[in-house]
């Protein structure tokens, strides 16, 4: 069987949706919310790549790169904040929130 | 033809698979193995699109850096993860339909893909054919792309000032270098030379070690005969 | 290669690069003052970046994608006034709270470096790094407080939420390039020119891109970090977060409603109106039993927020000079009532409850006075200078036949003039506490600023009118 541009997008839709998927079931856990994070940027990098090579484009590769340089970014940033919080907190457990309620 | 098929559907399977591992594994240091895993057969999965310098970033960045980062702070923090996994049951159910309907939807709108009719005339950057990957990316990307190149830096200027803001503390009881006291100092600052006669102990030069405290006398009894049954 | 139209944000960046590491060689533990005197460069180089902005030249740079044009120096005028007052009233707040280090306006000025990036974007691409040098500056800066656990709290929800958002935008914007074969907005323009030929994928990508940049503007149904956000961050910081990169985020929807999306209308804009009501309705409602003052103005710049997208949502010139003006009212506004805000101090004690402020118009009627304006102004009563923002998009509303838009605007206005006037009938009507710490000078020239520019907008709107109108103008002709 011919592998076509659309099989990397499938495997790049069911990257996202275990991305989505995982934030919701790991409401708890922050470090595993920030890797669902990764996993959809994985997903988003992947159909830039396979769109790239569909159009015969470089400019899809060229955002992708910036992506992963925004990731890796985010990542930092993300885990800083993870490590403040623990800090504080002792945990990083995001859902028994009481100090604050929506 | 069929190599590059089976190198697809085995790479396409170990980055579905170790997907699913990382937001379901129980213990978080596997889930960042697994995140590795993916990243790395997701790389595999570029260069058989043609993008090997994206592929090696991918294996640099994300393995190298981010997963370093991420393995450090997991290890770092002394977390209950058991603890943090209550819920999974309860929101299994939602985030499966969800993500159901998710995929479902996207696999429609992805199955009616095809080259746009303009698309040959509307594209950004063409793929010049006689030079590597590597090379076509550079071209592009400290000319056509300078001004997202340099926006791209302030991004990781802007991560790392948050990070050392955010983490750097200063402690009251830890030691810095200050290279100008220490260049300053001089012999007769910091030693003292003693004459020590034959036999004197250095409490006669009034030169005091901190000693063990010796046991105040009145002690409660209970913890007097634990003490002697525990030496007995 | 028109590089010359980027001078305004290569200026700030290099001074934000200079004022970063003058701070670090003056020494991170010289005290408040390195702060201070980093806070006062940055407002310097924002007055020099303004200068750059009206004298600069309009044009499209760096291969299509960066435009500037009358759209985007009103924005980023706007952009820098705000960003300037959440600064002014940070100086005094960081000291007493014992925030003050100079990281805090090299990332006021870097995030703002983004903003301007964004209102410019003219490329998917030039957007989403504008958008991420601005949020995540936005997300050290809500945690920046970072040992109080509010305020981490605050920060790594912002961050997760955000970040999520970002993921999404960038999904759509994966699928638009793909779909139609660029992300240049101009062509993506002409490659929709035929609405009857575009691909359901373009569709789906216009919705998670619109999903994304609606988080950011905090509008229903993506609104529900706004409250604890606001709440938890430092009272200047949640008061920059409801000025500055509001106006960005919502001139870059429009611009993208504008100019690449602007053959799709009639698919969006049944989205931007629901987004629009449902903002309207839950920012007058769920703002009714807040105790908690910070909480209000979250729930409150939701429901201006949905406003504000009445004036898209009508998809006319007129509409986007209504949603201009609105961004000018509401800036103002907004930075006037988080001065009264910060200076509810007691014994050293920041507060933040509506019932700490009864008494005030008899302990302080200085204070108190402002707050009236400010609050008659936001519950949009006449003359006040939010009277006419929502008066030119509730026109502009009505002039597009889109009654239901308008009436329901006025409703939930009503609603909204409830609580308003609530905080107002408690300052002056309720047994009131003793009196606030004295307020420093910065926070009284805000007050009295942003004050006056409210009351007084009705005797000089001409020429915000006209420079909204022919911004307006570039993006729906």
């Amino acid at each position: 069987m011919e592998v076509g541009i659309t099989h990397y997008l499938v495997v790049s839709a069911i990257l996202l949706v275990l991305g989505v998927f995982g934030i919701f079931l790991n409401r708890k856990n922050v470090i595993v919310i920030l890797m669902s994070i990764e996993l959809i940027l994985l997903a988003v990098n992947l159909n830039f790549v396979a769109f790239s090579a569909a159009l015969n484009d470089l400019a899809g590769q060229i955002m992708a790169m910036f992506v992963l340089t925004v990731a890796a970014a985010e990542a930092a940033i993300g885990l800083a904040i993870v490590v403040v919080y623990f800090r504080n907190r002792g945990s990083i457990q995001v859902e028994d929130v009481t100090l604050m309620k929506g | 033809m069929a190599l590059q098929a089976i190198a697809f559907y085995l790479m396409a399977a170990v980055t579905l698979g170790s997907g699913l591992a990382v937001v379901s594994a129980r213990n978080p240091v596997h889930s960042v193995l697994f995140l590795i895993a993916a990243f790395f057969s997701a790389a595999g999965l570029f260069v058989l699109l043609g993008a090997e310098f994206l592929a090696m970033l991918l294996v640099v960045v994300y393995v190298g850096a981010v997963a370093v980062l991420f393995l450090f702070v997991v290890m770092m923090l002394d977390v209950d993860f058991a603890e943090l996994r209550g819920g999974f049951q309860r929101y299994l159910p939602v985030g499966l339909t969800v993500g159901a309907l998710l995929l479902i939807e996207l696999l429609l709108v992805l199955g009616g893909w095809k080259l746009a009719p303009e698309a040959a005339v509307l594209k950004l950057s063409s793929t010049p054919g006689n030079v590597s990957n590597t090379a076509a990316i550079g071209r592009l990307l400290y000319t056509d792309y300078i001004f997202l190149f340099q926006a791209a830096g302030l991004i990781l200027l802007v991560a790392m000032i948050g990070a050392i803001v955010l983490t750097l503390r200063d402690r009251k009881t830890s030691r810095h270098q200050v290279i100008r006291v220490q260049n300053e100092r001089a012999v007769a600052d910091t030693l003292l030379m003693v004459d020590a006669g034959l036999g004197a102990g250095i409490k006669t030069l009034g030169i005091y070690r901190p000693l063990v405290e010796t046991p105040p006398q009145g002690r409660d009894p209970v913890a007097a005969t634990e003490l002697g049954e525990r030496r007995s | 290669m028109n590089w010359t139209t980027a001078i305004p944000e290569i200026f700030l960046s290099v001074a934000g690069l200079a004022i970063l590491v003058f701070g670090v060689l003056r020494g991170r533990y010289s005290g408040p003052g390195n702060a201070l005197v980093c806070s006062m460069l940055v407002l310097a180089s924002f007055a020099v970046a303004a200068i750059l902005i009206i004298g600069g030249n309009h044009g499209i740079g760096y291969n299509g994608q960066f435009t500037t044009d009358a759209f985007s120096s009103y924005a980023k005028l706007l952009i820098l006034a705000g960003a300037a007052l959440g600064l002014v009233l940070s100086l005094d707040y960081n000291r007493l709270e014992g925030l003050a280090r100079f990281e805090f306006p090299v990332l006021v000025l870097l995030s703002t470096v983004g903003m301007m990036v964004m209102v410019s974007a003219s490329s998917m691409m030039t957007l989403y790094l504008g958008l991420e040098l601005q949020s995540l500056s936005l997300y050290v800066l809500a945690a920046f407080a970072r040992d109080t656990l509010r305020s981490s709290e605050a920060g790594l929800k912002f961050f997760v939420l955000g970040a999520l958002a970002s993921g999404l935008l960038l999904y759509g914007i994966s699928l638009v390039y793909g779909f139609s074969g660029t992300m240049d907005f101009n062509v993506l323009a002409r490659s929709f020119a035929d609405p009857a030929g575009v691909a359901p994928g373009l569709i789906v990508g216009v919705v998670f891109i619109v999903a994304g940049l609606a988080f950011k503007i905090s509008a229903v149904p993506f609104h529900m970090w706004t409250p604890d956000v606001y709440e938890g961050a430092p009272t200047p910081v949640t008061g920059f977060f409801s000025t500055a990169p509001k106006v960005a985020a919502i001139c870059l929807i429009v611009r993208l409603m504008g100019t690449p999306f602007g053959h799709l209308l009639a698919s969006w804009q049944q989205l931007i109106v629901l987004v629009s009501i449902a903002s309207m309705v839950l920012g007058s409602l769920a703002a009714i039993g807040q105790t908690n003052i910070k909480r209000l103005m979250a729930y409150s710049s939701i429901g201006h927020m949905g406003y504000a997208l009445i004036g898209l949502a009508v998809g006319t010139a007129e509409g986007v000079r209504g949603v201009l003006i609105y961004m000018v009212t509401y800036v103002f506004m907004n930075a006037g009532t988080f001065a009264c805000l910060i200076a509810m101090r007691r014994r050293g004690i920041a507060l933040d409850k509506i019932s700490d402020l009864s008494g005030l118009g008899r302990t302080d009627p200085m204070l108190a006075g402002w707050m009236t304006v400010f609050m008659f102004s936001m519950a949009g009563i006449p003359p006040m200078s939010g009277f006419f923002g929502k008066l030119y998009v509730f026109l502009a509303a009505v002039q597009a036949g889109m009654w239901t838009l308008a009436v329901i605007g006025v409703l939930t206005s009503v609603i909204g003039a409830y609580y308003y006037l609530r905080i107002i009938k408690v300052m002056y009507f309720d047994e009131g506490g003793e009196a606030f710490d004295r307020r420093p000078m910065s926070l009284s020239v805000v007050a009295a600023a942003a004050g006056l520019f409210t009351l007084f907008f009705f005797v000089f709107p001409a020429p915000f009118v006209g420079a909204a109108q022919a911004a307006a103008r570039v993006l729906f002709g």
